[in-house]
């Protein structure tokens, strides 16, 4: 295809806007997509053709016998399956698909994708929305509302991931026609690295001392309350104030883990460790390091950040280490 | 490409499995009279059975399927075609075929567990909606099809797998969407009802199909009326053009028989080609008359044929072909079996004579009409007597007549049987018989005085339908009566009218003794004849407008729109136009309507917020529906739930997921938010009655 394209490039200009409108294999929607005549497909189901094959039998009967009434119940029947292509068509057209938001996960998980869906006026029934082969969701949209749809794709390697090119289907309401349309936005979500599953401690602080993983547990004792900041870890919020009225407010602890920053650094790990490797031990202390509410420091080839601490900076970390190159890079 | 197949086997649940018994029913039902009783019972009731077993437990259900395995069914499947077999004589004809797909239907039923055997059974289904119109094309058959169509788009609503939200489980839903794709659909189906091409032969033929049906037989052995005079059955029915002649002027043309060989009749052995004669003087008729298929090659004209058949067209045109040829003895014989209704038009000449035809083999004909079976030496000795008396032989004829009717002989439909020497023994013992024995005994007395005569048969009489001024003649109308050539004339003498003249002016009622077995409509009087008469015209008009357009029906209607003159590709493009027409037409009112509905509703509303404004409560900015009729009911504590009802239902029509503006129920929550805004007074009987 491609030595096609490059041995012609006017034809491929001329069949390139032909190619994208038909099967959207670029992510070039942008924003919200209504869809209409020129996006939606509609070709008969098995029982579809089924049923066209029992109307050719019918038809063949009357023929033969000359059958008046017999021609009158096939066309009756035919029309019924003419005007349900209408209702199959009209149920698709006019939604609006709008790409949300795309999720965050770990190699090995599942991406969430958002798209939101609104239906016009009228209530639209029998969807099914399907991104790759991955998974499928089923739902009606109804009237006047945005439904929000969340498509899962399983995630297996760190990086990006697209969405792709999703379908959005039905065949209500007889099941004879599935109409269908395809809508590519350019959304794509980032697939975390796998943390290494047994990683040893945290490296020594900048500051020099030790961080003692094993008593860098949440259990040392609760030193006192500051402000909260954005970015403090969940599980350090001061629910009970939080409940009682009294403010935002943040646990800090007391402890040989809490505290003291950290450096992470891909220099300094052993010589003979894979790329992977490095990335898998790195993400399982970046995590870690989160979990004691230990700020960190992250250097990577070509990239590093400060000491820094919250939400914020482990999206960051972990962003970075998701999109590292790889080893042959 | 297709639709997806879903990996796992979808199973019916109980609504479908119901749906599809009732479809299966109603497809049952219409054509269960024409069946065998065991095949209707059998068929039917294995889909009843199965209607119960779902009303049961599950347990009890999986118990009582799980002892029907399916080689059980193939074997019951089996002894059902091999009963077929025994019942029909054969397998592969059009009605056994049939009534083992009748059985089979409920066989499958049974079995069904997945969807994908529903949509088996509704393809099923859909052929058996043709089937019964081989029995009876009747308006009756056409309406019993109705709900059958409209089972079927909802059983296959049913079978569409549904979305998140379970499609409504109101009965009436999926059968008022069906109701609307057929509405919606009538204008294609029409469309290709007019212009899709029929064949005038058929593609194959199943020999077996066409055996012994009713109508006039190709021999005549008398007693073989004697069932056929029992038949209500419409034999054909006449339009004409001038005025109806009068009853006992009525005779129609059909078989003629010349052999005898003293227990039965056959046609001459001439084939030569007849010409057409005419009678001096005689009135000329036109009419048109649209025969029943009665699968034998005759057809019928009034008296003497002065013209051949053509096929009726409304256009007139004069180049049609001619449907049949005539015989020497002045028959229609049609170029082929008449299986599918035949519409003519023909003339005719009312004269109870007719000259011979010019240069046709005259001597032979007349020796063939003289042939005399042996024996019946009585009835020579009779003619032989009456012969000495009249020489002349117009005088001999009506000597036999009244001798007829001074001899004590008797007209029944029940004749004893006559073992032997048919003439004879009727002529001088039985005395009792119906016409095809006086035609027959009248026409070997004139052989025997060396008078060529012969039999003709066919119908006499008729009755005229007052709504729409046509005549019906049944197969009760069959009749015989004799012809005979005197003075280079065929003369018509009919001996029953001898015997029973209200025969001929009042027919077959007014012939036979009161006590005496007769076919409905030949004895009934007052209002019930009437409504059948009225009910008859309705049908024929039916039977003129839809049963009978057929391919010579096609071609009048196009080219009365002048359709012939278009090319092919023409016509392509005319039918892509209109049913393109069709399709944007139904869009454009599925938009009408969307937009109609979604105005009602926020114009209601809008109404609604400007009375309770007025009556002091205007919606604040910030305020949502539900938050603002809470508000409102806090006011107005009196109609507390007639607020619930409006927030509820509004929010529901403006955000709500299971009802909207696409369905029915769209229409309903339409009316119940009008019906709820409507218990409310008037805005200033508001302002003074609420809360503060």
């Amino acid at each position: 295809m491609s030595s096609l394209a490059a041995q012609s490039h006017g034809l491929s200009a001329w069949i390139g806007p032909w190619r994208q409108r038909l099967w959207r294999r670029a992510p070039e929607d942008a924003g919200s997509i209504t869809l209409h005549h020129s996006r939606i497909y509609i070709l008969p189901t098995r029982r579809g053709l089924a049923l066209l094959g029992t109307a050719a039998t019918m038809l063949l009967t009357s023929l033969n016998y000359s059958l008046s009434l017999g021609f009158a119940v096939t066309f009756l029947v035919i029309g019924i399956g003419a005007s349900a292509l209408l209702h199959t068509y009209r149920n698709l057209s006019g939604i609006e698909v709008r790409p949300l938001t795309a999720g965050a996960t770990f190699a090995g998980g599942t991406l969430p994708f958002v798209l939101s869906l609104t239906g016009g006026s009228g209530i639209r029934r029998g969807f099914i929305l399907q991104a790759s082969e991955d998974q499928t969701q089923r739902f009606d949209v109804p009237a006047s509302t945005a439904l929000s749809v969340t498509l899962h794709r399983a995630a297996a390697v760190r990086g990006r991931l697209a969405l792709g090119r999703v379908t959005l289907s039905s065949d209500y309401p007889v099941g004879l026609w599935r109409a269908w349309a395809y809508v590519h936005f350019p959304l794509d979500g980032i697939v975390y690295p796998a943390p290494e599953p047994s990683p040893p401690p945290l490296p020594i602080g900048a500051e020099g001392h030790h961080a003692l993983i094993a008593a860098a547990g949440d259990d040392t004792d609760l030193a006192g309350l500051r402000d909260y900041q954005q970015g403090d870890p969940l599980q350090r919020i001061a629910w009970k104030s939080v409940a009682r009225g009294a403010g935002w407010h943040t646990k800090q602890f007391e402890g040989a883990g809490g505290g003291g920053p950290v450096t992470l650094t891909w220099d300094a790990l052993p010589a003979g460790m894979s790329c992977e490797a490095r990335i898998a031990r790195l993400t399982a202390w970046v995590l870690a390091a989160e979990r004691a509410a230990r700020p960190f420091a992250l250097r990577l080839p070509g990239c590093s950040f400060p000491v820094g601490q919250g939400r914020e900076q482990r999206r960051l970390a972990l962003t970075a280490l998701a999109l590292l190159p790889g080893e042959e890079a | 490409m297709f639709g997806r197949r879903v990996r796992r086997p979808l199973f019916l649940d109980t609504r479908q499995v119901r749906w599809l018994g009732t479809l299966l029913l109603a497809v049952q039902l219409p054509q269960a009279y024409a069946m065998p009783v065991w095949i209707a019972i059998a068929g039917m009731a294995l889909v009843v059975f199965r209607i119960w077993l779902q009303s049961r437990s599950v347990m009890e259900r999986e118990r009582v399927l799980a002892r029907i395995p399916p080689y059980v069914l193939a074997l019951f499947a089996l002894a059902t075609g091999l009963a077929v077999r025994q019942s029909f004589g054969i397998f592969l004809g059009r009605d056994p075929c049939v009534a083992f797909l009748f059985v089979l239907v409920g066989i499958k039923y049974l079995e069904a567990r997945t969807v994908r055997d529903g949509t088996l059974l509704v393809c099923l289904a859909s052929f058996l909606l043709v089937t019964p119109f081989f029995y009876n094309q009747s308006l009756l058959a056409g309406l019993a099809a109705v709900p059958a169509l409209v089972l079927l788009a909802s059983c296959l609503q049913l079978l569409a797998p549904p979305g998140n939200v379970r499609v409504e489980y109101r009965l009436r839903d999926p059968l008022r969407r069906s109701a609307r794709l057929l509405v919606e659909g009538i204008p294609l189906a029409l469309l290709l009802f007019v212009l899709f091409p029929r064949l005038s032969a058929p593609l194959w033929g199943l020999p077996s199909d066409f055996a012994a049906r009713t109508g006039l037989s190709d021999h005549m052995h008398p007693g073989s009326i004697s069932d056929l005079t029992l038949s209500d059955a419409v034999a054909f029915r006449v339009d004409f053009l001038s005025e109806i002649p009068p009853a006992h002027l009525r005779y129609w043309r059909g078989p003629v028989f010349t052999r005898f060989n003293g227990e039965e009749w056959s046609p001459s052995l001439m084939r030569s080609a007849g010409r057409i004669v005419h009678a001096r003087g005689a009135p000329l008729v036109f009419y048109t008359v649209t025969l029943e298929p009665h699968y034998k090659r005759s057809l019928f004209a009034l008296d003497i044929p002065a013209s051949l058949p053509k096929r009726f067209d409304a256009t007139l045109p004069t180049d049609l072909p001619e449907l049949a040829v005539l015989t020497p003895d002045q028959q229609l014989i049609a170029r082929a079996a008449v299986a599918q209704p035949l519409r003519y038009s023909q003339m005719s000449q009312l004269e109870p004579s007719y000259p011979v035809a010019p240069g046709t083999q005259g001597d032979i004909e007349r020796a063939e009409n003289l042939q005399l079976p042996r024996g019946s030496p009585r009835m020579r000795a009779l003619a032989r007597e009456l012969r000495a008396a009249n020489p002349d032989d117009t005088r001999y004829a009506n000597a036999v007549l009244r001798w007829f009717r001074e001899q004590p002989f008797y007209y029944t439909l029940s004749p004893p049987k006559i073992d032997h020497d048919l003439t004879d023994r009727f002529l001088f013992d039985t005395r009792r018989g119906f016409c095809e024995h006086y035609a027959s005994a009248f026409v070997m007395l004139l052989r025997a005085a060396g008078i060529p005569a012969r039999v003709v048969t066919g119908y006499q009489g008729g009755e005229v339908n007052p709504n729409g001024g046509y005549l019906i003649v049944r197969q009760s109308d069959a009749h015989a009566w004799a012809e005979a050539l005197i003075d280079g004339e065929w003369r018509r003498f009919d001996p029953t009218a001898a015997v029973a003249p209200s025969r001929i002016e009042f027919g077959l009622g007014g012939a036979l003794p009161a006590d005496e077995r007769v076919p409905l409509f030949a004895r009934q009087q007052g209002w019930f004849k009437r409504v059948q008469l009225a009910w008859d015209a309705i049908n024929y008009g039916w039977r003129r407008h839809i049963i009978d357009f057929n391919s010579d029906q096609q071609e009048t209607l196009w080219r009365f729109l002048r359709l012939d003159r278009w090319a092919p590709w023409q016509i392509v493009l005319g039918v892509s136009l209109v049913t393109g027409l069709w399709a944007a037409g139904l869009l454009l009112w599925f938009r009408l309507r969307q937009r109609q509905r979604g105005d009602r509703v926020l114009m209601l509303w809008n109404a609604l917020c400007k009375r309770l404004a007025r009556a002091g409560l205007p919606r604040e900015a910030y305020e949502g529906p539900l938050a603002y009729v809470s508000r409102a009911a806090a006011r107005w504590p009196a109609f507390t739930a007639a607020f619930a009802v409006i927030g509820e239902t509004y929010a529901e029509l403006r955000y709500g997921r299971s009802a909207s503006s696409a369905g029915t129920t769209g229409d309903r929550a339409v009316a119940r938010l009008r019906h709820a805004i409507a218990v409310l007074p008037r805005a200033r009987t508001l302002r003074n009655s609420g809360v503060a």
